[in-house]
């Protein structure tokens, strides 16, 4: 188990009236170097589970491990966990507060107390591995870059920790479908290019499904589904009953097949969907 | 997580005082602060104080919830009590250490200073928990319109604070999440200098500033949009009506106060 | 249809710049000529920036226009004394839906607008509660705003809007931040309002598969109207929507490449059910 949770229970305002049950015994792993999807509707729990596995929360009961180690509560060592698991929340753009570029990605090394030499190799990689020129855009203001270029330099700004594992919530909320095909693109990239280990999660499945080597469905704090992705989009009443849809894609995939054409329903893009009905035809697409 | 913030104390409720015009409530308040700070007798205190709790009785608010309010003025008592033990003096000396002394009057003062401190937080305690904030804001600004004509825009007050109790909740889950957001870049906001400290603050201040500007412009387009306009007038979807029950309960205070004359308590 | 449908709000010659920014390369909007009709979908699609939201303003007599007019139902909308009735008729609704809940409780937040009307308390009382019964909000009136999810947010701010009685509904991206059942159920609602209240909508959205619903689709870009007609013409034209970085729906999509493959598909292919039915027939043949 690379990364992962046991029997992982989370209660808020426990002891109060108000005490409400977050995660319910939730158990999952996953492996190095995985692309993993966490998806269920609003209040299922993703956000609260995701922030476990860099110990920004302490469970109520149960455990998160990391490398089939059991996540401790030391202070140090929670720190240096923080190092290893980047956490990009949602909307992150809203957390910038520095003047320029530069210092916004360097906050991380900084915190790291890394010498300022190596705080910027540290920014000039970041801005690279997220597809952007670092001469051009460091000095200025995040204030002045697009929806876009301000949701990359935020995941610049936590892979400038270097991390073993990169965690996204709902990254793309907001951004617009070219912008967010390019998001899923870098994140396909350092996955495969660099063996970065990514959980992302989504509402939204569009762009993405086809990245996933596994998938987890979260619903009212517990884990519901699991498994590949050409499991878990292979029943989609199931999926309806828990408030998700499949991808558009998929989503046409199925209602061919119910009509009676022998196609394949485990495809989630559009390129997939055109070689499959080719396929079909007797002819091999493009 | 935004389970995890309430705000205020208000103890949802049906009873009597629940349903009591906040106005009344406030003015009731006032009246029975004032009635409390003029009596000098141990018998005309005990009244009042058994007159609160009867109260709360009536009101339905579990005792706990009052014996937390207490808690935090637990030190001011300690300290009133220390101060009249050994710093009133009249009566019968009661202990001598060295060339200090407590004497009866003394005690005398002090646990009659509490008693009536007690019964203070009692009352307050009865209103806030049984008024919603927003309430309680319109009923304040009810108190404030006389200052209208000195210029201060009393209905508009009203409403600024009425949206800050909207949005404090909001406010408060969006800094922890802030703050979440910042440790997992690796900031650290426990150890440290104090200099440290405050300037490890800028991470947090800055965005919420940020957010803040951001939403009040949002709100102020979406209040305009709803056909809000500075100055105009506007009703209140439940009227501020004054019941009879309002003034039953204004009779009884007036007449503890002239009981309380009468019998010179 | 005998009648000529009555139209609600109008916009003629119309054109807006920022206040400082007249300088800058093209106006916010410029040479808009459009109408909305009683009871009608509108849907406004474009890029960022390309002038949906400023429009929608302008509807609203939150901007006052630079240049031509705006009129709701006949009235100027730069008569000062007449904004409080064009308001009332064009209701607004926002994206985020936590920075336009005004009160502590939803029943007050409902009453907001009527407040602002100067109606009868007793009047407040009973449209509010008719609302919320339309709504299915009774169970949340006592609750503050920021317990609910965000559909129920949304739900609350159209019950806000709604229980002023207005001739027509402008949505700014309402569904944007909230997830699939949220969205369906806000979709769902818009129906609703248009089919028993014969309120017309105007919604701006991402959204190509919401844009697909309406009646009417109006393209914008760079402050002026690039296209309007019925979706099946709009959204069909890919290369005027990929041109500004937009999408249609996976069906037209997918439909496009597959016409490039020698597929015999429909030109004004739109809908799930429209792909996947003509599929079937040209299999059938082959």
């Amino acid at each position: 188990m690379f990364i992962g949770t046991e029997k992982l229970t989370y209660t808020y305002m426990s002891g109060t009236p108000f005490a409400a049950t977050a995660l319910n015994e939730v158990s999952f792993s996953l492996g190095k170097g995985e692309i993993t999807l966490i998806i269920g509707p609003s209040g299922s729990g993703k956000s609260t589970l995701i922030q476990h596995l860099n110990g920004l929360l302490k469970p109520s009961s149960g455990r998160v491990y990391f490398k089939g180690q059991a996540i401790g509560s030391d202070k140090g060592e929670l720190l240096r966990l923080r190092r290893r698991i980047g956490l990009v929340f949602q909307i992150p753009e809203e957390h910038f507060f520095s003047e320029t570029i530069y210092d916004e990605i360097a906050f991380a090394p900084r915190n790291l107390g890394l010498a300022e030499s190596e705080v910027r190799i540290r920014v000039k990689d970041a801005l690279e591995k997220v597809g952007l020129r670092a001469e051009q855009l460091q000095y200025r203001h995040p204030f002045q870059l697009s929806a876009g270029q301000k949701r990359l330099v935020a995941v610049a700004s936590v892979l400038s920790m270097n991390p073993e594992v990169l965690i996204l919530d709902e990254p793309t909320a907001g951004l617009d479908p070219s912008h967010r095909r390019n998001l899923f693109a870098l994140l396909d990239n350092l996955n495969r290019s660099g063996g970065l280990t990514v959980i992302i999660s989504t509402h939204h499945l569009d762009d993405v499904v086809a990245l996933a080597h596994s998938v987890f469905v979260l619903q009212g704090g517990r884990m519901v589904l699991a498994g590949p992705p050409s499991e878990i989009f292979t029943t989609r009443e199931k999926l309806y009953d828990l408030g998700l849809s499949l991808p558009s894609v998929t989503e046409i995939m199925h209602s061919v097949k119910e009509k009676g054409l022998p196609v394949k329903t485990n495809i989630y893009t559009l390129a997939g969907a055109r070689q499959e009905i080719n396929r079909l035809k007797g002819r091999p697409g493009r | 997580m935004s389970r995890s913030i309430t705000l205020g104390q208000y103890l949802p409720g049906e009873s009597l005082i629940h349903r009591l015009n906040p106005r009344m409530k406030i003015l009731a308040l006032l009246l029975f602060l004032i009635l409390l700070f003029s009596l000098k007798t141990y018998g005309g205190l005990t009244a009042l104080f058994f007159i609160a709790l009867g109260m709360i009785a009536v009101a339905k608010v579990p005792f706990r919830y009052f014996l937390r309010g207490l808690k935090p003025i637990l030190y001011i008592v300690v300290f009133a009590l220390i101060i009249y033990l050994f710093f009133t003096k009249g009566g019968v000396v009661l202990l001598r250490i060295g060339f200090i002394t407590v004497e009866s009057e003394g005690v005398r003062e002090g646990i009659f200073v509490i008693a009536r401190l007690f019964t203070l937080i009692l009352f307050s305690l009865l209103v806030t928990l049984t008024t919603t904030p927003l309430s309680l804001t319109y009923g304040m600004s009810y108190f404030l319109k006389p200052l209208r004509y000195f210029g201060l825009p009393t209905e508009e007050v009203a409403m600024i604070m009425a949206i800050a109790l909207r949005f404090i909740p909001t406010l408060m889950e969006e800094s922890q999440r802030l703050m979440r957001a910042q440790v997992a870049r690796g900031a650290d906001f426990e150890t440290g200098s104090i200099f440290r400290k405050a300037k490890s603050l800028v991470p947090l201040i800055v965005p919420l500033f940020v957010s803040a500007f951001r939403r009040a412009d949002e709100l102020a387009l979406a209040m305009e949009a709803r056909g809000y306009r500075l100055g105009a007038r506007r009703t209140r979807m439940y009227e501020d009506l004054i019941a009879p029950r309002d003034w039953a309960v204004l009779s009884f205070i007036l007449v503890l106060f002239s009981a309380a004359l009468a019998f010179g308590l | 249809m005998v009648n000529r449908p009555e139209i609600i709000v109008e916009a003629r010659n119309l054109a807006y710049h920022y206040p400082g920014e007249e300088a800058t390369s093209f106006p916010a909007l410029s040479g808009i000529n459009v109408a909305v009709y009683r009871g009608e979908y509108l849907a406004l699609i474009g890029p960022n920036g390309s002038g949906k939201t400023t429009l929608l303003k302008l509807f609203n007599a939150l901007l006052v226009p630079s240049d031509g007019e705006v009129r709701v139902e006949g009235v100027s909308t730069i008569d000062e004394v007449e904004i409080p009735r064009i308001r009332r008729i064009c209701g607004m609704i926002f994206q985020n839906p936590d920075n336009q809940l005004v009160a502590t409780t939803v029943e007050e937040d409902i009453a907001f607008g009527l407040e602002n009307l100067a109606l009868p308390s007793a009047e407040i009382r009973q449209r509010v509660g008719e609302v919320a019964r339309m709504l299915n909000l009774e169970h949340l009136l006592q609750q503050p705003p920021h317990l609910l999810s965000g559909g129920e947010k949304q739900r609350v701010a159209i019950a806000g809007v709604l229980a002023m009685q207005p001739g027509c509904i402008l949505m700014d991206e309402p569904t944007a931040m909230l997830d699939t059942a949220s969205r369906r159920d806000v979709n769902d609602m818009v129906r609703m309002l248009r089919q028993n209240h014969n309120i017309a909508v105007v919604h701006v959205t991402h959204f190509p598969e919401e844009a697909a619903f309406a009646e009417r689709v109006i393209v914008l870009n760079q402050g002026r109207l690039v296209r309007q007609g019925p979706p099946k013409a709009v959204l069909t034209d890919l290369s005027l929507l990929h041109s500004l970085g937009l999408q249609s729906t996976a069906a037209s999509e997918l439909a496009a490449l597959l016409r490039e493959d020698g597929f015999e598909l429909p030109s004004q292919l739109l809908h799930n059910r429209e792909l996947v039915d003509s599929l079937c027939s040209l299999e059938l043949k082959s």
